[in-house]
């Protein structure tokens, strides 16, 4: 979330699109609801008329996969009708960048952007460059007239999503369409938000990351970013996925979102090179030139008195990707089943019901010599070789299952999608045998360590050489039990050495004096003394700091994250003093942009920050920004001396609408999900996604795909509902949630049911390319179906919550999901997919 | 019947189903706290499960589609549970006092230990609610009558997300909907019910009767034919003392000849 | 001569008093379901739960017990001739100190017609009680109304059993004899029940 779940009540028009609180955050309601007292209006765009749907003001249904024509309509709309922000997308985003005149779009090549290579199902981001000036910046006309800027490329390129055209492609009714566009787009006027909530019905598509791309668009038009009831919000599906996003859960990332060297990068000064952006321009922050001193903070954290600066602070243990390698969640199961791993640990996960086209999960894990897992219930990945299909004596994988503890029986922190690090205390001790991670982790550590030092091994040092200081340790240096806060305080990170404030100099500035040795030396922090915030961090290896965004929730003034004070001075919800929020406990990010160019909020009634030029500093300086921590001291943009632009994390400081780095076009543009109901993309010539991986052909049996084909005429997607939780290991051992949602369902329409004579309560089977299960026929007129150009498309729906080892409450719908992937994140297809559906018996 | 409440002392829910978005917390947060078993029960094809109250169930939440016009669907949601009506059927009709009684709050509260298992609050329910467990003693919503009194809302009100569910003192509630034009049920019916509604439409949407009352043959047992009766066995010594004092028995004359001269 | 004549044999003394012995534990077991004002003759059973299994026994052999009386005697108290009808018009003299003569048979109307309305009591307490034994098995309405109807019945039954009980001890002495020994005097029944007196004895009273 850019924003957080409290200032859901602060926006004017909220528009719920991929995702389905009600159901699946149904504490977010309380803020919905608030707003709503307030006036606010309520969209929701689904496939089906969800219990979200039945609080909205507005209903839109639309066929799966198709977001971006919704959008792109959107977008359309508000260019035609003059009603975006014109002084915000002037000013805080790329929309005046000139790019290069070579450049053509989806219209002009049929549905590829310039730069790609069919061989390689990638495009060339040079084709998408700017226009330079002599001095390496980019060009601009901040008139937005020049047909070569961004501002009218896009303008061009959404052209071409015409109300009609969009209402062919979604199945939506054109006057839903307009009804939906003109409201969201009343949230252009400087004084209005509007705020967009998705989850993984945006995500979980082979364009999922240009889904978000759309919308995000959108909200830089309407000058909905940075603002009190405004972002983009990602509606995070576990309470601490955030968290451990945060904390490198990703194969590329890194803990702070520092990218995972490849193994090309042989030493710091190389990673640093390429992952450190660099700007000439003055009144951009780009806070990321600081990435040298994250790495370096972080190699300290986790190697100790060990990283030195003459062993690159220990760069070369680090683990590294092949060039060009893609470790994702869709490809470690790609190659379990063509063989390439011998163990896998599935940690607090149930991949054989989670995992998308499950039976390949399912046969990849057979193909293990070993797996652990740890869990707080036995579930279809822990007992797999017994599962159906399965012939236990043909399994050679040896299992072993942990019992973990929950959530309520350890201390630590939990991080929301608001980015808010709560800690809390352990509500009851764990049951019989079972174990906090840590704890576990600790165990494995330390045999792990002892069998390396013993024996040795390949690249031992990566273990060996690792700081273990989470607890009170004995003589022979062991610890008796893993102590949380201890690990806090090593995300946070300290002072390895005594650290002098050095004043920064400016370009062309003398340094002062040396001053003499007798002089009080000032101090930025004393040795042993936890960081006051990131601001601190050294690149030279004097400070530790295991994720550089958590910096300032553990420090000197104590655990930041248990906090509990219920100030709101601003009256927006904010609660400074509740728990902390990364980073250094803003709220809202990118606030800066909700004031004009001189610190003047544009809605004074909801103004997050404003710069206040009379505000006297503790050294003389004058001027200052009050209300949530804003992106940085600086003044706003008008001072064209030290003020800096409000996007400071990029390296322009601007927003982009011109995405140059994506990996599937600049702009995000409409392609039929891998399964399509269609014969033809309505768009373009380009059926689906060019850059996304395609899995089809590559010899394995469990990858097969059912595009337009007659046998799976119905347009399916999954979902998870309030009752349960993820493939429910939790919730279907809980007898009390198992009575509210007692097994498989899948929802249909009564058009559709009566085509294939089902009643409400049969049974049916429920099949695609790749699986069937069984499920109880939902009949209701909440599901309907769509009229894409002359053809009437079915939807239908289920729950991904069910797993045969609880019994009778049917299998995986992940079964029936294809392996296909996102071409920016690999997030895998589950959204939208190809089925068909019989009555059973 | 003595069932006053002091309209100050009642406390009891504004239902708004406006924000009700079906979560469905309140029915578990319920089971936890008072510790009720799981109910077994089967996808039939609906959301709402189960399908009506049980003894270990005290509230749940109907899912009502409505509509039938492609697009033209919409999806209600209702808490339903024991209304604690002013005028309660139940405590009309128990037998055994202190089974069913009235707490200071206005709480139709019960006492497993006295219920005498006759089933008769079953009966005369106006929205049926009062369930009978396994050992044949009344189960029903009982607000939280041990959260209350520690000065706590009942577990369902404290789960409810959207303050669906609102827990105080029934007359502000009360202002304070109609306050904001809310169109509300169960405000004067039956004595008033300690579970007030802001409904969305007429209550026959909601399967609410629009006009609840005790069942009429209940009203007429207890209202006409209880006092009636007892009048009448009273009325019926009377009149056979009477007829003993004045007509007189009629007695066996002893002397046969007088037998014989009626001959 | 005999001074005496059998009217009750035996067996169906004892059938009698078993009706009468449920009739009066249906009665003070049932009391207190009726109404809380008499809630303290549950204390008679140890309590309203046992009050209500005393009141199901107390049923079932009151129904079957009533119903069999009456099958039994219901030659005698379903068929009424011209002499009866002579006394339903006189209200059988009951309401006058004024001697009155009816050549009665073995039973009065007014002892067929309350036999009658028991039998029928019996029956519609008997179905109704069922529906109350056991309400979750049946529609709320039946059940609603059942309670009304039992109510109802029960309340008339106890004021018929009044006047029974009236007419048959002290508002006509030696009646009661008949239920207790079996046999009455000759007087009395030539006094009440001429037409029987002669049909039993062979004389003419």
């Amino acid at each position: 979330m850019t924003n957080h779940w409290i200032d859901l009540k602060n926006s004017d028009v909220i528009l719920i699109m991929g995702a389905n609180p009600a159901e699946n955050h149904p504490v977010s309601f309380r803020w919905i609801m608030k707003a709503k007292d307030a006036g606010a209006k309520l969209i929701c765009v689904d496939p089906r008329f969800t219990r979200s749907a039945s609080k909205a003001d507005v209903y839109a249904p639309l066929r799966s996969g198709t977001d971006i024509a919704f959008l792109g309509g959107m977008i359309s709309y508000i260019l035609q009708n003059n009603l975006y922000f014109e002084e915000y997308v002037r000013n805080y985003t790329n929309a005046s960048y000139l790019v290069n005149p070579g450049f053509k779009m989806p219209g002009d090549l049929n549905g590829l952007f310039s730069g790609y290579d069919p061989k390689k199902r990638s495009y060339d981001p040079k084709a998408w460059s700017f226009q330079k000036n002599a001095d390496e910046s980019v060009k601009k006309d901040p008139t937005l007239q020049d047909p070569n800027c961004v501002f009218q490329l896009l303008k061009r390129h959404y052209s071409r999503y015409t109300p009609d055209m969009v209402s062919r492609i979604t199945g939506t009714p054109k006057e839903k369409l307009l009804e939906v566009y003109k409201l969201y787009a009343s949230t252009g006027k400087p004084d209005k938000a509007g705020t967009s909530m998705y989850a993984m019905g945006w995500t979980q598509h082979t364009v999922g990351t240009q889904n978000i791309r759309t919308m995000t668009i959108i909200q830089l038009l309407l000058g909905n970013i940075g603002i009190a009831g405004g972002g983009v919000n990602a509606l995070r599906g576990e309470s601490n996925v955030q968290g451990s996003t945060d904390h490198g859960l990703l194969f590329h990332i890194l803990p702070g979102y520092l990218p995972v060297p490849s193994a090309d990068l042989k030493d710091l000064a190389a990673y640093n090179e390429k992952y450190t952006p660099k700007s000439k321009d003055p009144q951009s922050a780009n806070w990321w030139q600081n990435r040298p001193k994250y790495i370096t903070s972080y190699l300290k954290a986790i190697y100790g008195a060990k990283a030195t600066k003459e062993n690159d602070f220990g760069y070369a243990w680090l683990p590294k990707l092949d060039p060009g390698m893609n470790g994702s969640w869709l490809m470690i199961f790609d190659n379990m089943i063509k063989g390439k791993f011998n163990g896998f640990f599935a940690w607090g996960q149930n991949p054989a019901c989670s995992g998308t086209n499950s039976t390949k999960v399912r046969n990849a894990l057979a193909k293990l010599d070993w797996m652990v897992t740890v869990n707080l219930f036995d579930n279809e990945t822990a007992s797999f070789w017994k599962g159906p299909g399965m012939e236990p004596a043909q399994v050679k994988t040896e299992v072993f299952l942990l019992p973990a503890a929950a959530s309520f029986e350890k201390e630590g922190s939990i991080s929301n999608s608001g980015r808010w690090a709560q800690w809390r205390t352990a509500a009851v001790k764990p049951l019989g045998q079972s174990k906090a991670d840590a704890e576990i982790i600790h165990e494995l550590y330390q045999k792990l360590k002892a069998l390396y030092v013993k024996e040795g091994g390949a690249l031992p040092e990566q273990l060996t050489n690792l700081t273990w200081n989470y607890g009170f340790k004995r003589a022979d240096g062991t610890i008796r039990a893993i102590d949380t806060h201890l690990v806090a305080k090593e995300i946070n990170g300290s002072f390895l050495e005594d650290v002098e404030d050095k004043p920064k100099l400016k370009p062309g500035e003398k340094p002062p004096p040396t001053p003499p040795p007798w002089a009080p030396r000032k101090l930025l922090g004393k040795k042993g003394e936890l960081a006051a915030g990131f601001a601190q961090l050294q690149a030279d290896g004097t400070t530790s700091c295991g994720n550089w965004i958590y910096c300032q929730s553990y420090n000197e003034k104590g655990n930041m994250m248990a906090r509990r004070v219920k100030k709101d001075p601003t009256g927006l919800g904010l609660f400074p003093e509740w728990s902390w929020a990364w980073p250094v406990n803003r709220r809202i990010i990118y606030n800066r942009a909700s004031c004009d160019p001189n610190g003047k909020p544009y809605n004074m009634k909801k103004a997050v920050v404003y710069w206040n030029p009379n505000a006297v500093l503790p050294d003389g300086k004058l001027g200052a920004w009050v209300g949530d921590v804003p992106d940085g001291p600086w003044p706003p943009m008008a001072n064209e001396k030290e003020g800096k632009k409000p996007f400071i994390m990029r390296a322009d400081g601007l927003a982009a609408i011109f995405g140059a780095g994506m990996k599937d076009g600049p702009f995000p543009e409409h392609y039929e999900p891998m399964e399509s109901p269609l014969a033809k993309n309505p768009m373009s010539g380009q059926m689906s996604n060019p850059a996304a991986k395609n899995f089809s052909g590559t010899g394995i049996k469990e990858d097969a795909f059912a595009a337009n084909d007659g046998k799976f005429p119905l347009v399916a997607t999954t979902y998870r509902v309030t009752e349960h939780w993820q493939t429910g290991v939790m919730t279907r051992n809980t007898p009390w949630l198992l009575e509210l949602q007692p097994r498989l369902f899948v929802e249909l329409s009564p058009e559709l049911a009566k085509e294939k004579s089902i009643k409400n309560g049969d049974m049916v089977e429920v099949s695609s390319a790749r699986g069937k299960v069984d499920a109880v026929a939902m009949v209701t007129r909440r599901m309907q179906p769509f009229k894409i150009g002359d053809k009437v498309v079915h939807q239908i729906g289920l729950p991904y919550c069910f797993g045969w080892s609880t019994p009778g409450v049917g299998d995986a719908a992940n079964l029936l999901t294809p392996t296909a992937g996102d071409a920016n994140t690999m997030i895998p297809e589950t959204k939208a997919f190809m089925a068909a559906i019989q009555r059973k018996g | 019947m003595a069932d006053a409440i002091k309209a100050e002392n009642r406390k009891g829910f504004l239902v708004d189903t406006s924000r009700c978005i079906g979560c469905r917390s309140c029915q578990v947060a319920c089971k936890q706290w008072n510790k009720m078993a799981a109910d077994k029960t089967v996808e039939q094809g609906s959301y709402e499960n189960p399908r009506d109250l049980t003894p270990a169930l005290y509230n749940r939440i109907r899912f009502l589609e409505v509509g039938e016009e492609p697009g033209g669907v919409n999806w209600l949601f209702l808490n339903e549970r024991c209304m604690h009506c002013g005028e309660a059927g139940c405590m009309k009709v128990c037998p055994s006092p202190g089974a069913l009684y009235r707490t200071k709050e206005g709480v139709v509260a019960y006492n497993k230990e006295k219920c005498i298992s006759c089933k008769y609050c079953v009966s005369a329910c106006p929205f049926n609610v009062p369930r009978y467990d396994s050992d044949d003693k009344v189960s029903k919503c009982h607000l939280c009558l041990d959260r209350l009194s520690g000065g706590m809302p009942p577990a369902c009100a404290k789960a409810c997300p959207t303050g669906t569910l609102k827990f105080g003192k029934r007359s502000d509630l009360i202002a304070d909907a109609q306050a904001t034009g809310k169109q509300l049920y169960g405000v004067n019916d039956l004595g008033g019910l300690g579970v007030v509604y802001a409904l969305e439409g007429p209550p026959e949407r909601y399967g609410l009767p629009a006009t609840p009352h005790i069942p009429l043959s209940i009203f007429l047992w207890k209202d006409v034919i209880k006092p009636l009766g007892i009048l009448g066995f009273w009325g019926s010594i009377g009149a056979m003392l009477l007829h003993y004092v004045t007509i007189g028995p009629k007695k066996i004359d002893e002397a046969p000849e007088k037998e014989e001269r009626h001959e | 001569m005999s001074n005496y004549i059998e009217r009750f044999t035996a067996g169906e003394r004892v059938l009698h008093w078993i009706v009468t012995a449920s009739f009066f534990t249906l009665l003070l077991s049932g009391l207190g379901l009726f109404s809380r004002l008499f809630n303290g003759y549950f204390t008679l059973f140890g309590g309203g739960g046992n009050a209500i299994m005393v009141h199901k026994i107390a049923g079932i052999v009151f129904f079957f017990s009533s119903l069999y009386m009456f099958l039994k005697h219901r030659r005698d108290v379903s068929t009424f001739d011209e002499d009866d009808r002579r006394w339903i018009e006189q209200r059988g003299g009951y309401l006058s100190r004024e001697e009155a003569h009816f050549n009665i048979g073995k039973y009065n109307p007014g002892q067929k017609l309350f036999a009658i309305f028991i039998a029928a009591a019996t029956l519609i307490l008997g179905v109704t009680g069922l529906f109350i034994w056991a309400p979750t098995l049946f529609p709320r309405w039946i059940v609603q109304l059942s309670l009304m109807i039992h109510g109802l019945m029960f309340v008339g039954t106890v004021m018929f059993v009044v006047v029974h009980v009236y007419l048959a001890t002290i508002g006509n002495p030696g009646t009661i004899e008949a239920m207790l020994y079996g046999d009455v005097r000759s007087m009395w029944a030539k006094r009440h029940h001429p037409k029987w007196y002669k049909e039993a004895s062979g004389e003419n009273p």
